[in-house]
């Protein structure tokens, strides 16, 4: 593709859609296309430059861009399908509900379906205070959960609200990993606790065992409704199928959505514990929050493929695997560069880097794009850069992978980087002392 | 009843609860939707039915549109969803071709996967455009599930999910001296259906838009409309508010633009009210919402709706079912009490809700399926594909009359 023909796609972009996003974007050199979607990459049409996808649209192409298995199983359903009838049951909508009950923890087998991550929050937050006939919610502070108009109220990150209040009465905002002050937050209305097992767009922190173990207890404790969002944690890409199940903890609701659309066909899921309390209230209120594209046939049908991928290709085994893997390279960087990164985190092939300071994250997104790593730096923390891979890594390519991530490229890559960085300081030093 | 559904129907009562079984069982449809193809749907046995549902207004072009069919397989194998913050080709045709189909100032477009999550932004975009708070709708609205859309909605059991949105309120419908009142300077948006097809499919008239618009504009009101249902062709033209001659600033277009192969819906709106989005980017984000497969449907969609023009057959087929269902009324005026909407987005008000749902199921038991309204349960929505044939009109006819005829001997209890 030539210069041009981009530059005309782009007018069309900004013009029809938003020039401020692409103002945004060219700032971290994020205004790539993407063709030849395939694996771990794309290859951005002008430069022809391969770009290793670390963003994976928040967590969605856990098996894969276009993965080969996946886009055959479209193939085949769209010989006989479409999405469907909304009201109607079919085959394929109850052989998703079947198998996601099954292979979920505990008694969370009870299903609804949503349209996507926000749907999915919105009716988890619907069914905890329609149950318990309560309405505070307590989420956390820079939390994530969707724009809708429940989700977005959930939000703990002012850059998200502000301009759309009022929202949704009686949300309340604790730090997170913090269970004195969850405990302090707790009143006689609290209806539910949502939560990410962790934190995505606030910088990959992992909740702590004793901490979700807490919120468990607490929970039971006071009859509160525990939410987890797995929107982003879901579907292999923290080792485990569910993140959940690392803790041993099992959320009263789970929300699902991104990776079980297999990077394809947009769906998702809410799943609840057969209690009685929740049981009782969708019983009442069978048509409380009947999803219109969600659960469509077409999409029960590939979600129902991605997780036969995920489950027989062992994907969230290989997730933790290379995960380690990958976080070990980063955290040797990190001792390398003490003064440029300051933390790395993560779990399974969920990993961050934090750098010393905000600004450094756009700087890295850029200097990554430049040599062929799309990774993004967090909405909620722009610090933080989130290295989501694909966990569908084909075992071929693990190696070649963990090379482009490893010594060769990422090395070469931030060592560029931090010198582009440092000659950037010793400027601004010169400068500033020479303006004393 | 063959055992397969008989089996998959004890799961949906396992997996989801024994009262969506019984919703089903109380419309006729606890059937297992299999086959479909054209204006029709066949369940596990093979029993053929008509479908006047069209999954609530998203199959407009009927059921598995060959193009669009097509379309898809071969978008499978070119892209993928895409990185949703990311610049696309995908996205950016489909918005130009998007601002080429609607009234030529809405030219801007945010996509999302459901209507729900539209009317949400346009919510958030009329509080952010305008500076103001207050949010209002009209009573017998239905706009969705997701929290804004169901806090403007006139839904019987909102009072369970706690205080939701504040500075929500409503107008009367219709009420022309009330909108003068009501609408002030603390107004961000009016909301409105062009036709309220959950309610009875109740019109707002082109005197009442014309008025919200203009007080609208008096005030820096915003005035928007969601033609998820009656848009796309439904009613006879492009979208409802034509007829009306007025011109709105947001236009909700729902699920129809993906043709029922492809999540996809879109808020189209002004560039002067897209100055917000472009000085506040990012702060509105749809992962699934503009996935570049999804585009990928929705641009060859959009060739077809305008290649087939499905809005003449709803003229021209509307009229004749609403004929149809007229001499129907005329022979059991104790049974359909009123008629209402227009092109093929039209409803009977059966008098109560019970009487509703069995004219459902004695329908079903003729081989035609419709659906009670969410906010009317009285009323009875016909919404066909826009393609249908004459033969299927005269289907949809003969199953009414069939269907009333059991009801009138009790037959169908």
């Amino acid at each position: 593709m030539s210069q041009n023909e981009k530059k005309h796609i782009v007018q069309v972009f900004s013009r029809h859609i938003n020039s401020g996003q692409v103002k945004y974007l060219k700032a971290g050199h994020l205004d790539v296309l993407e063709t030849q979607r395939q694996s771990v990459r794309f290859i951005d049409p002008v430069s022809g430059r391969v770009m290793i996808d670390c963003f994976t649209s928040a967590g969605c192409f856990n098996v894969g861009r276009g993965n080969p298995v996946i886009k055959k199983a479209m193939a085949e359903a769209l010989e006989t399908l479409d999405m469907g009838t909304s009201t109607l049951i079919s085959v394929h909508k109850i052989a998703l509900a079947e198998r996601l009950a099954s292979i979920a923890p505990a008694d969370l087998n009870k299903v609804l379906f949503a349209s996507g991550g926000g749907d999915a929050i919105d009716c988890a937050i619907k069914l905890a205070r329609g149950a318990t006939r309560r309405s505070h919610i307590i989420s956390t502070v820079k939390a994530y959960h969707g724009h809708t108009g429940f989700a977005l109220s959930a939000n703990g990150k002012e850059h998200y609200r502000k301009y759309c209040e009022p929202l949704m009465p009686q949300f309340s905002f604790v730090p997170f990993n913090d269970m004195e002050a969850i405990r302090r937050a707790v009143t006689d209305d609290t209806a539910a606790i949502i939560i990410e097992p962790v934190q995505g767009e606030a910088g990959i922190f992992v909740a702590k065992e004793e901490y979700l173990r807490g919120l468990r207890h607490l929970c039971d404790e006071r009859n509160i409704i525990l939410i987890f969002d797995e929107v982003q944690t879901g579907f292999g890409r923290t080792g485990k199928f569910f993140a959940c199940e690392h803790f041993g903890v099992t959320p009263d609701i789970l929300a699902m959505a991104k990776s079980i659309g297999g990077g394809i066909f947009p769906n998702g899921a809410v799943l609840y514990r057969d209690r009685d309390i929740l049981t009782d209230f969708v019983c009442r209120n069978p048509q409380f929050h009947p999803t219109y594209t969600g659960g469509s046939d077409l999409g029960c049908f590939i979600s129902l493929k991605v997780i036969d991928y995920i489950m027989d290709n062992n994907l969230p085994v290989r997730a933790a695997v290379n995960g380690r893997k990958l976080k070990d390279a980063l955290e040797k960087l990190r001792l390398e560069n003490p003064k440029i990164i300051r933390e790395v985190r993560g779990i399974g092939m969920m990993v961050g880097i934090e750098y010393i300071h905000e600004f450094l994250g756009p700087m890295m997104s850029d200097a990554l794009a430049k040599n062929g790593i799309f990774a993004a730096y967090s909405g909620n923390a722009p610090q933080v850069m989130r290295f989501m891979l694909p966990i569908a890594l084909p075992a071929a390519k693990i190696p070649g992978v963990l090379k482009l991530l490893n010594s060769e490229r990422v090395q070469t890559v931030v060592f560029n980087w931090i010198r582009s960085v440092e000659d950037f300081f010793s400027r601004f030093n010169r400068k500033q002392r020479s303006s004393i | 009843m063959n055992k397969t559904t008989a089996e998959i129907l004890n799961k949906y009562e396992t997996y989801f609860s024994a009262s969506h079984h019984v919703v089903l069982k109380n419309r006729g449809h606890a059937i297992v939707e299999d086959h479909r193809e054209g204006d029709c749907i066949y369940d596990l046995d093979g029993k053929r039915y008509i479908d006047c549902i069209s999954s609530l207004s998203i199959h407009n072009l009927g059921r598995r549109p060959a193009a669009i069919v097509e379309e898809l397989c071969k978008a499978i194998q070119e892209t993928d969803q895409g990185n949703f913050p990311m610049i696309s080709e995908e996205k950016a045709t489909l918005a130009e071709k998007i601002s080429r189909f609607v009234p030529a100032n809405l030219e801007c477009t945010v996509f999302s996967v459901i209507r729900g999550e539209s009317i949400d932004f346009a919510c958030k975009l009329a509080r952010g455009a305008t500076g103001r708070k207050e949010l209002l709708s009209v009573d017998g609205s239905w706009f969705g599930q997701t929290g804004f859309a169901m806090s403007l909605s006139d839904r019987k059991d909102r009072e369970i999910y706690g205080p939701l949105i504040p500075n929500i309120g409503q107008l009367p419908f219709g009420d022309i001296e009330a909108a003068r009142k009501m609408i002030t300077k603390n107004t961000a948006a009016v909301f409105i259906e062009p036709v309220q097809a959950e309610n009875n499919c109740r019109q707002a008239g082109r005197e009442y838009l014309q008025s919200l618009r203009k007080f609208c504009a008096k005030k820096g009101a915003l005035l928007i409309l969601d033609e998820t249902q009656s848009g796309m062709g439904r009613t006879g033209k492009k979208f409802a508010f034509e007829e009306s001659g007025i011109m709105p600033d947001v236009l909700v277009i729902g699920e129809a633009l993906g043709a029922g192969m492809f999540p996809i819906a879109a808020t189209v709106f002004t560039q002067r009210l897209n100055k917000f989005m472009n000085a506040h980017p990012m702060i509105h984000l749809s992962t699934f919402g503009g996935s570049d497969l999804g585009c990928r449907v929705a641009q060859k969609a959009l060739e077809e709706y305008e290649r087939l023009k499905p809005w003449d057959n709803a003229a021209r087929s509307g009229k004749k079912l609403r004929e149809g269902l007229e001499t129907l009324r005329n022979s059991h005026p104790n049974m359909i009490q009123s008629l209402d909407g227009r092109g093929l987005l039209l409803s009977m008000d059966m008098g109560t809700a019970d009487t509703a749902l069995a004219f459902c199921r004695a329908a079903a038991e003729k081989g035609l399926l419709v659906c009670p309204g969410d906010v009317a349960r009285c009323s009875v929505v016909f919404r066909p594909s826009l393609l249908i044939s004459e033969e299927t009109v005269v289907g949809i006819l003969q199953a009414v009359s069939d269907a009333l005829a059991v009801m009138s001997y009790g037959f169908s209890k």
